[in-house]
């Protein structure tokens, strides 16, 4: 079957001002990641991994990107993702760093993971609750968080982003 | 402690707080190693696992000079506090010691400049045997990029010449925003030369392995107390044919 093959590579934005994750911009997050590409592996590696490379999901609450890259230099772009430091956006520096949670070769497969690992998270936070109606909220969102058919973004199953 | 936090949400199960004795001056006495429930009252749990994290203490002793090794042979209380013990050898013979004889757990490699020796293969195959591993930092070269080049090919000449066994891969954070995940040093790994199953043991397996050879190191003493007592396990053998002679009469 001839077809392009790609790579979804799923990551969590990290950053220690809380205010960084409400200016992620899709725009930037692609030029900070080209930016460490031409770092690390300079103009040959920026040209390889940029045929076929976009921000494919964003969500700024809970600071989940995906990228979509080729298959062939894949590993180009997951080499140089440690090496983004800060985003830049609105004229103004966040330093952060991007974690690699999941590397799949569909979005459905990196939307499972996904699934998965907000609800992990979402245990995390029950622990780390006080508040009872916040403790309930987050219940109620982890029993009713499941696949959907319609490829609805993940980012609706999530209620408590003011928690973190 | 921020940065212990930030580790145990990024997924790793296992942190070492590293202190640094460096022998510029004339006399350092080792000083105790802080204790890690002085930082935490109450370790969080690890991400997917119901176990609590460990925080163990490390030493990393920067030697450049023969007469600084005697201080791991001294009987100094202090030492066997710690869990992990790493050597940062400055120049060859010093390397050829502390691959061979030094009673340490990890050899660290200088990633910040141009290494002053090469690595030769006998040292390297005996420290091997003796299941001592070398660490690579990663840290400088998130920061700098004279910093990368040399951690590059430090970490390339290292990988000829020990085909990729026996590497930790390590970070020497010291703000919480230089650390990376488990699965992106492990993809660093690939850049220093490293294979993909190896560069995932260098963050997984030899990492678990560096921390049983710490506490094998530290009960050494054990072992010296039962070879003094052979006493009670000959009762122990002979309780049991005991037994069975009880069983086969019944």
């Amino acid at each position: 079957m001839v077809r392009f093959k790609n790579r979804y590579v799923l990551c969590e934005v990290v950053s220690e001002d809380p205010r960084c994750r409400q200016c992620i911009e899709d725009r930037a997050l692609g030029l900070a990641v080209r930016d460490a590409i031409t770092r690390v592996h300079g103009d040959y590696g920026l040209a390889c991994c940029s045929i076929s490379f976009t921000v494919k999901y964003l969500n700024a609450y809970t600071g989940t990107v995906l990228l979509r890259c080729r298959k062939d230099s894949y590993r180009l772009l997951c080499s140089a993702l440690p090496f983004v430091r800060c985003l830049e956006s609105r004229a103004q520096r966040y330093p952060c760093f991007l974690n690699t949670l999941h590397v799949g070769g569909t979005i459905r497969t990196c939307q499972k993971f996904l699934i998965q690992y907000n609800r992990t998270q979402l245990l995390r936070l029950l622990q780390n609750c006080t508040n009872e109606e916040e403790r309930q909220c987050i219940q109620k969102s982890l029993l009713s968080c499941s696949l959907t058919e319609e490829q609805s973004q993940s980012g609706d199953e999530e209620e408590d982003d003011g928690t973190e | 402690q921020n940065i212990v936090t930030v580790c145990f949400s990024v997924g790793y199960s296992a942190v070492a707080l590293n202190h640094v004795i460096d022998f510029k001056e004339k006399k350092q006495e080792i000083i105790k190693p802080v204790s890690p429930s002085e930082l935490f009252p109450s370790l969080p749990i690890v991400q997917g696992t119901s176990k609590r994290i460990k925080v163990l203490t490390r030493l990393t002793l920067v030697v450049s000079d023969p007469s600084h090794c005697n201080l791991l042979r001294s009987t100094s209380a202090n030492i066997r506090l710690y869990d992990i013990i790493a050597v940062f050898p400055k120049t060859e013979k010093l390397f050829h010691i502390a691959c061979t004889t030094l009673d340490v757990d990890l050899v660290c490699i200088n990633v910040t400049e141009k290494l002053p020796f090469y690595f030769r293969r006998p040292p390297v195959n005996m420290a091997i045997d003796r299941g001592i591993y070398f660490e690579l930092l990663y840290t400088p070269a998130i920061k700098d990029s004279t910093m990368r080049r040399y951690t590059i090919s430090n970490a390339i000449s290292l990988m000829q010449i020990c085909k990729g066994k026996n590497i930790v891969i390590s970070s020497a954070a010291e703000r919480p925003l230089e650390l990376r995940g488990p699965y992106d040093v492990a993809n660093l790994g690939l850049l220093f030369g490293l294979s993909e199953g190896e560069a995932k043991a260098a963050v997984s397996t030899n990492c678990r392995a560096t921390m049983l050879h710490g506490e094998t190191r530290k009960s050494a003493c054990g072992v010296v107390y039962t070879v003094k007592k052979p006493r009670k396990v000959e009762e122990e053998e002979t309780a049991v044919p005991a037994c069975k002679k009880a069983k086969t009469q019944a």
